[in-house]
């Protein structure tokens, strides 16, 4: 294909119809179309729900649309936010894309400094499928806030929330890994390989920023069990996102490097990595449930979420990919192993999420835990089951992975395997 | 100014007025979890003979406000006297500061697409001196007032009762003070060993200091 070179970049030359209209492309658009629709459906909920107040009802007591408010204020649930539950699949989303795609940012940079030549060869391509996920997590969490009301952030801003403290970081974080991927595309390998250091610090500063702004929210909160209680949490969301990550590694070489001679040797590392952080994550469970309080383990394992726990998390992230990497095989081993650890990742998760909140929600004197004892009430948990437009944005958020990688590759031919010069 | 609320929580009889007075003079959004205000109960037994505390309860617009501090447009501030307030406007839901709320005060009002929470009804009380839920307390168990004027009845109050705070211990220097039961039986039932009795005396000079320090954030 004929190249352009711009900044030492060699960017191919593509029509544009090649550029946007590509199947892949076309996939990514039907996503971002279904998350259109999503951003659509939660801005009718947040704005148009029947809704009314003391004030109304006495000014149009024989308002039809009141009454509708009324009975609706009575018998159901009301707006987009419940606040037993403010924190919902979006969120979930937001922690999985962020983790993930840092993840695979930290391991990439990790084996470029441990000389793994494969890896590095392969570095680009897995880079972008890191960086596009953070865009993907960072799209998520833009449509669950109000973005009528973001200028704020900027016009009256509080350095000292814990909120604020992400932009700097990914004011950094991002332009680093792009220039990385720069580095990279212009052969630039020794100081590619000088990078490496800040991006894996940065990597984990992503991680343990995020963790600590959300353990910082939830640490006031007692009703916030799983958050202010689980032990070494950190490592957990770090552990599990490195297992997720290789997932991503291991799809995107199948998708991108499956007619490749490399091709083996690449799923055969992912494969031992992804065994070790299965292992470390199995053990890191084992441990933390016996050290958590039982009361709350008992929550969890035998709770209303055990179901989820057992056959979405542990079999998903854990024993199937277990059982499918931990002798050497075929690479479509490895590669089911990757499709389950994705999907046990965002299950575990949306665990998370919800799960944090699975002894008695309301922190209110006496209307919630305090009102019994501790934990007496935990059959009867409030669980919120996401709007759809919540799981239509989740879905469409992948398109937004899809289209920044298509589009990184079209352009600058990431998915090719890079020799070292 | 500092202005706080005292709960003589023995007299509360569970009416549920305070909630919609509430509800009627800031016209909060109806619905069962859309309160500002509310009479919680707390059931159990001593010796297999059951009691039920009413604990009345509100946000407790601390002196060192975690629900402030977590803001990242400033849509929670301080007002003059130490009210904590949300400015509709500015608020972009991202839901920090009802996580970070010790006392779980605070909810998504609909009808502005924001957060809202107990204001202590500021806009109200320098032509009436009192919250509409003190008003409307048929048992007087609320009692509004400023820390710092002396002969307010809510310092009055504090300085012949002894008192307590809820979830003291997370250090947000709550100003609800729940005074302490006359009633031996009912203190007994209704305080925990572990809590904290405080006179006006013990308690002044902390807030003094921390009104202090914060009030400078104090917008008017």
């Amino acid at each position: 294909m004929e190249k352009i070179t711009f900044a030492g970049v060699e960017i191919n030359r593509i029509s544009f119809s090649r550029l946007f209209f590509r199947k892949t492309m076309l996939l990514a658009y039907a996503l971002l179309a279904i998350a259109v629709f999503g951003i659509y459906e939660i801005f009718d909920l947040r704005y148009f729900s029947l809704v009314t107040n003391a004030h109304d009802a006495g000014l149009n007591p024989t308002d039809p649309a009141m009454k509708a408010a009324m009975k609706q204020a009575i018998f159901g649930t009301v707006g987009e936010i419940d606040k037993t539950q403010p924190w919902t699949i979006l969120i979930a989303n937001y922690m999985y894309m962020i983790y993930t795609g840092s993840g695979v940012i930290f391991l990439v940079a990790l084996a470029e400094m441990m000389k793994f030549n494969l890896v590095a060869k392969a570095a680009a391509g897995f880079m972008v499928a890191g960086i596009a996920m953070i865009f993907a997590g960072l799209f998520t969490i833009a449509t669950d806030l109000n973005m009528l009301n973001m200028h704020w952030m900027l016009l009256t801003p509080n350095f000292n929330s814990a909120m604020w403290l992400m932009l700097p970081l990914y004011c950094i974080y991002i332009p680093f890994v792009l220039f990385e991927i720069y580095l990279i595309l212009t052969n630039n390998r020794a100081w590619a390989k000088r990078l490496a250091m800040p991006i894996l610090i940065l990597s984990l500063g992503v991680d343990l920023v995020e963790y600590y702004i959300q353990a910082k929210l939830f640490s006031m909160n007692t009703a916030r069990h799983l958050w202010t209680e689980f032990p070494a949490l950190t490592f957990y969301f770090i552990i599990s996102a490195f297992v997720s990550s290789l997932g991503v590694m291991g799809i995107n070489s199948f998708l991108v490097h499956r007619e490749k001679p490399e091709y083996e040797s690449l799923m055969d590392l992912i494969r031992r990595s992804m065994l070790f952080f299965v292992f470390i994550l199995g053990l890191y469970e084992i441990i933390g449930y016996m050290t958590v309080d039982k009361d709350w383990a008992f929550l969890i394992l035998f709770g209303p979420f055990s179901y989820l726990y057992f056959v979405g998390y542990i079999f998903l992230t854990l024993a199937l990919p277990f059982l499918f990497i931990v002798k050497p095989g075929k690479p479509i081993f490895t590669v089911l192993a990757s499709i389950c650890v994705l999907i046990g990742g965002f299950v575990g998760r949306y665990l998370f999420v919800y799960g944090g909140n699975a002894n008695p929600m309301s922190n209110r004197f006496g209307t919630g835990y305090e009102r019994y004892d501790y934990y007496s009430i935990t059959k009867a948990f409030n669980y919120m089951t996401p709007h759809l437009g919540e799981i239509l944005v989740v879905i469409g958020s992948i398109g937004v992975a899809i289209m920044i990688y298509k589009l990184f590759d079209s352009l600058f031919s990431v998915g090719d395997l890079r020799e070292h010069h | 100014m500092n202005y706080a609320m005292a709960l003589d929580y023995q007299n509360c009889i569970n009416c549920k007025a305070c909630e919609v007075a509430c509800k009627e003079e800031n016209g909060v959004q109806l619905g069962a979890e859309k309160q500002r205000i509310w009479v919680g109960m707390v059931e159990g037994t001593i010796f297999g003979k059951p009691f039920a505390n009413i604990y009345p309860s509100q946000c407790n617009h601390c002196l060192d406000a975690p629900c402030v501090s977590v803001c990242p447009t400033k849509a929670s501030h301080y007002v003059l006297g130490g009210i904590v307030k949300v400015n509709a406007k500015q608020c972009i839901l991202c839901k920090g500061c009802l996580e970070a709320c010790p006392y779980d005060a605070r909810f998504i009002d609909d009808t502005k697409v924001a957060v809202d929470k107990c204001t202590f009804c500021d806009h109200r009380f320098a032509e009436t001196g009192t919250t509409a839920c003190q008003a409307t307390c048929p048992t007087k168990v609320r009692t509004f007032g400023d820390l710092d004027e002396e002969n307010s009845d809510l310092v009055v109050l504090l300085k012949t009762r002894r008192f307590f705070f809820q979830k003291e211990s997370i250090g947000t220097l709550p100003k609800l003070f729940y005074l302490l039961p006359e009633d031996e039986a009912y203190a007994k039932q209704s305080v925990a060993h572990s809590t904290n009795i405080y006179t006006w005396k013990d308690i002044k000079p902390l807030y003094d200091q921390a009104r202090n320090k914060r009030s400078k954030e104090w917008r008017r």
